[in-house]
């Protein structure tokens, strides 16, 4: 897959500068749950072998303790100071990772769709699907919002996740410090294919990232080859413009499924779920519903040889 | 025969068991978690009473005098209902005419909801028209539905009553759990009236 | 039954299947006495359990193998759907019911419940709820929203078939039972306690339950406030969740989680109650510290109706509002330890017995610490960031739940079966069935912990080839999935072996000490002829050797 070579799915993958700040709280907190887990258990260990009864057992009763009041408190007042020493972390780590967005404008609208994402960038008037770019070293304000149900948005390396809900839009600050590939997930069962629902980041250099959004702001120029128009043709007859838009195609405008308008430029189809080829776009076309049963393209009944036609005219949309 | 309605087991020295009669604890219980679902229900009323176009215009379509009539109704139930409490403590006949009154109280109650839910109805307020709707009409609805409970109760309450003192009776702590559950009904409806009808003369 | 002063002498019975009172099935069906409707509880707990768990390892074969097809998307999300629903509503509460419904009059000294008929009535209504909930898959399918159903998913327009009507219609029912059972063990504990028996000499158990008994009565009734809301979304059109028409799906989250949180301590305070008496017992000693132990319970379940948004730190709430929740949820940790610390310190300077029902309850303390220790991880705000809705999550509450409430629960059942049936469990498939259930339970689940760092979210039917570490560690996972269903299975074999080829166990097998052990095992039906005026906390100590039931220093 051409995702394949992406950067390790993890949270301990610090890829932005948010998540540096909650590793390090993490990190910082796993070891005290770890030194914990090891009084515990190792106190346990000593428990089982020293106080066993014994073979040769009088069969009387152990002096019996009702407490101590010392020890109650030794082991109140440590948690208690534990608690708090994460509660002040807690409120540190949360406001330099995610401060008040005041009245800056967002860089990055996502919005969740069953099962499918849309980028927006309101500041350069783009719409694409299912993947995105941001520059590297820019503090990208994000918004999420759903146009259906509750899901949520995780790429994994960037650390937190943020939940899209419905008539009430949410925020994250992103800001990348390692350029490459990174995966993420829909983080909130939302139906059917939740589980295929995946987030494709891509962090560039500003300079790449200009140039993305500025070929993603231009209307990709059309071929004249046979082939491409006899597919843009079918496309538009075969009722994909129902619910396809592509900029450049007055009949494609429809806004209910994702933008087809660069589709040759992402590297995979259907939210993650195909490698973005020719052959597989030509299956996709004919009966996404073999990939991704359930989601809400049907399977649309077209022959081989209609599928591939569209298939080279979406191949053609760069 | 007839036993007093007081008349309890001889009580341990070293007992140390709640002295509340456990019908009563029981019912005082069960009002303490209804009293959570309608607080909820309210919550949920108040949420989405300020939002536009909806809510806080739409309770201006409410009769408030009209259902304050009716409310009178239902708190004047409660005051009968405990002169029929001392009237039954003191075994007079007077208990059985004032548990009607309050059932005929509690039905004018009822009958004014009715005629209200009527007319809002005829006015396409509906449940389902917005999120007025759904608020006002599950509210109190379900307060309705916990009168329509009272009413029954109660009138259990009275045919054991009138069945005589020498066969089953009805004993001091039967009635009391009713006149409790009764009372926390009215006690709904004030919270559920100044919230609903009275609030807009306050903004 | 027998009544009054003027019941024949009876015949001591030493096996339950023998005691008159419970011959024919009529006698079951129409029972209000609080043993045969404890026996009822626990007996289809462990039935739904098998249902439960099998839900529970069809998952984990569709999760075997990325891209897998053992079932298909829309099954797989009524399967969990109800795999969740199941284990918490008719698994989790009954189970716990009919231990407190069972134990406690016995322990405070009682002939039965406040209220015997709510008592069969919270029984029966549980089971026409769990019938008819399983009963949508004949009308149409089963829900599909998962066991906390966030709208708009769970509204008629994304889900329209009726399983989400049966699912909000059957907790609704069954909710109602459980208030109706709260109620009467709060009345039967504050009012039904044997003389000399201060709310302060209670056995932890019982203690747990009344505290438990709190938490039930006042949080169901938000659950069924919120369940009414979705009903009425779904059947009468209202708007309470359709954030187009003005609604907020938020609320739901709110008014389920105000319920759902208090419900995660229901389920586990019967267990500390449980482990409370089982540790004392297989140490010889006193349970160090019950007054804290019983303070920190009280102070749980205040705290526990404060937290509940910390199920929904990444919905944007500002930081405020989460960051209070935080505190809260962090707070509520202390408590918590305590327990652990006191439960260590009583096996402390005792003299251990490795009963299979001690094994059991060891095994809790490690595995519900790391439960605990996880969850409070989530409590520091930006880890939930990184890591709620994962798989890390669904590590964290199937060991608080599995490791934590099941473990403790099982080894009450090892523990109280005597008293139960007259018969002792076998230790030896008791021994087999514990190794089991510990190398099954923590495969299956520890590796969730590492599957969630790695971003393997939860709740999905399949996952991609190609993800790091995700198709190995759901194999292991899922293999030793069978080994923790065997366990079960294996569990259940011995209830059913001991109860035909147990040996007789007579009243106080393990030479305990709380009042339950004073009558018969089985009980009579009056459960005891005659109750010694409680001088401690454990009353049987002090019939023994004349004081110190409270831990005053005693040498034997």
């Amino acid at each position: 897959m051409e995702i394949s070579n992406a950067d390790l799915t993890s949270i301990f993958n610090v890829v932005t500068s948010q998540n540096k700040w909650m590793v390090d709280l993490h990190m910082f907190t796993a070891a005290i749950c770890t030194i914990i887990f090891m009084v515990v258990a190792g106190l346990l260990v000593a428990i089982i072998g020293k106080f066993k009864t014994s073979e040769n057992d009088d069969g009387s009763e152990p002096k019996q303790v009702r407490g101590n009041v010392r020890l109650e408190i030794i082991w109140t007042a440590i948690p208690l100071l534990i608690v708090t020493v994460l509660g002040v972390l807690t409120a540190i780590v949360m406001l330099v990772v995610n401060p008040a967005v005041g009245s800056k404008k967002p860089d990055l609208i996502v919005v969740g769709h069953q099962w499918w994402w849309e980028y927006q960038y309101p500041k350069y008037g783009v719409t694409t699907a299912n993947e995105f770019y941001l520059p590297l070293g820019q503090n990208s304000l994000v918004e999420v919002r759903s146009a259906d149900v509750v899901h949520s948005f995780w790429v994994i390396a960037f650390g937190q996740k943020m939940d899209a809900i419905p008539g009430h839009p949410t925020n994250m600050w992103i800001h990348p410090t390692k350029k490459g590939l990174f995966l993420g997930t829909c983080s909130e069962y939302c139906g059917a294919q939740h589980g295929l629902m995946r987030i494709i980041a891509n962090v560039v250099t500003p300079e790449d990232f200009e140039t993305w959004i500025k070929a993603q702001a231009a209307i990709p120029v059309v071929s004249e080859d046979a082939k491409v128009l006899k597919g843009k043709e079918l496309f538009n007859a075969a009722t994909c413009v129902q619910c396809h838009r592509v900029a450049g195609n007055p009949d494609a405008n429809a806004l209910i499924g994702p933008d087809l308008t660069h589709l040759a430029q992402r590297k995979t189809i259907g939210a993650g779920v195909l490698e973005n080829t020719p052959e597989n776009l030509a299956k996709w076309v004919q009966n996404p519903q073999t990939f991704k049963p359930g989601i809400n393209m049907p399977n649309m009944r077209l022959t081989d040889a209609d599928a591939h036609s569209i298939a080279v005219y979406l191949e053609s949309l760069k | 025969m007839h036993k007093p309605a007081s008349a309890k087991a001889p009580v341990h020295p070293l007992d140390t068991n709640l002295k509340i009669d456990r019908n009563i604890l029981g019912m005082a219980l069960f009002i303490a978690s209804e009293s959570i679902f309608f607080l909820l229900l309210i919550l949920a009323y108040v949420n989405f009473h300020n939002q536009y176009g909806t809510g806080a215009m739409a309770a201006w379509h409410l009769d408030v005098f009209k259902t304050g009539m009716f409310s009178i109704a239902l708190f004047a139930s409660s005051f009968t209902l405990w002169l029929a409490e001392k009237a039954h403590a003191k075994q007079s006949g007077l208990a059985i005419f004032w548990m009607l009154v309050t059932i005929a109280l509690g039905t004018i109650f009822i009958a004014g909801q009715a005629m209200e839910y009527a007319g809002l109805i005829r006015e396409n307020l509906t449940i389902s028209r917005d999120m007025f709707g759904s608020t006002f009409f599950t509210l109190t609805g379900f307060h309705g539905f916990h009168v329509i409970v009272g009413l029954i109760l109660l009138s259990i309450a009275l045919f054991i009553m009138t069945r005589g003192k020498h066969q089953h009776e009805i004993t001091d702590v039967g009635l009391m759990c009713v006149s409790m559950y009764w009372h926390f009904v009215d006690v709904v409806w004030i919270a559920v009236f100044s919230v609903v009808y009275l609030w807009r003369f306050v903004q | 039954m027998t009544q009054g002063a003027l019941h024949e002498p009876h015949k001591p019975v030493n096996w339950v299947a023998d005691v008159p009172e419970y011959k024919g099935i009529l006698s079951w069906l129409t029972s209000v006495d609080h043993k045969q409707l404890g026996i009822l509880y626990v007996m289809s707990a462990l039935g739904f359990l098998v249902v439960g768990a099998l839900l529970g390892l069809t998952i984990r074969l569709q999760l075997m193998f990325p891209m897998g097809h053992v079932v298909s998307q829309d099954s797989y999300n009524q399967i969990f759907t109800m795999h969740g629903t199941t284990m918490v509503f008719f698994v989790g509460m009954p189970l716990l019911f009919g231990f407190a419904v069972y134990l406690t009059p016995l322990m405070i000294g009682a002939r039965d419940m406040a209220f015997p008929r709510l008592n069969a009535f919270g029984y029966w209504v549980y089971i026409f709820g769990a019938i008819m909930l399983y009963f949508s898959f004949l009308a149409g399918g089963g829900p599909a929203a998962g066991w906390f159903a966030y709208p708009p998913l769970s509204e008629k327009g994304y889900l329209f078939n009726s399983g989400q009507n049966y699912w909000a219609l059957s907790l609704f029912v069954t909710g109602i039972g459980s208030v109706a059972t709260g109620i009467n063990l709060i009345v039967t504990i504050l009012t039904m306690r044997a003389p000399g028996m201060t709310l302060k000499r209670v056995p932890l158990f019982v203690w747990m339950i009344l505290m438990d008994a709190f938490l039930v009565v006042f949080s169901l009734p938000a659950l069924n406030a919120a369940l009414v809301m979705i009903l009425f979304d779904r059947i009468l059109n209202t708007k309470f969740f359709i954030a187009t028409m003005g609604g907020s799906p938020l609320l739901w989250q709110h008014f389920f989680w105000f319920f759902g949180h208090p419900e995660v301590y229901i389920l586990i305070l019967p267990g500390w109650g449980a482990v409370s008496e089982v540790i004392p017992v297989f140490s010889r000693k006193v349970i160090f510290g019950a007054g804290v132990m019983a303070a920190s319970t009280v102070a749980i379940t205040f705290l526990s109706f404060g937290v509940w948004v910390h199920h929904m730190f990444t919905t944007g709430l500002g930081f405020a509002p989460l960051y209070i929740f935080a505190v809260t949820s962090l707070l509520i940790a202390v408590p918590t330890g305590i327990k652990v610390w006191t439960w260590l310190a009583t096996m402390w300077g005792g003299k251990l017995r490795f009963t299979v029902a001690m094994l059991h309850a060891m095994a809790f303390i490690i595995q519900f610490t790391i439960g605990g220790l996880s969850g409070v991880g989530f409590a520091v705000i930006p880890i939930d960031w990184q890591l709620t809705d994962s798989y890390f999550v669904v590590a964290h509450f199937h060991y608080v739940l599995v490791g934590g409430m099941l473990f403790s629960l099982i080894s009450g059942i090892y523990y109280w079966y005597p008293k139960v049936t007259g018969r002792m469990m076998s230790e030896t498939l008791g021994l087999w069935q514990f190794w089991s259930f510990v190398i099954g339970f923590n495969g299956t689940f520890f590796v969730m912990h590492i599957l969630g760092i790695l971003g393997m979210p939860r709740r999905v039917w399949t996952y991609p080839l190609g993800m790091p570490g995700w198709a190995e560690l759901n194999f292991f996972s899922s293999c030793c999935a069978f080994i923790l269903v065997g366990s079960i299975f294996l569990f259940i074999y011995n209830l059913v072996w001991s109860f035909y080829h147990g040996k007789i166990a007579g009243a106080n097998p393990w030479d305990a000490w709380t009042l339950e052990w004073l009558a018969d095992s089985p009980p009579i039906a009056e459960n005891f002829e005659r109750v010694p005026v409680i001088r401690s906390r454990r009353p049987l100590w002090d019939l023994k050797y004349g004081s110190g039931g409270d831990g005053e220093d005693h040498h034997a």
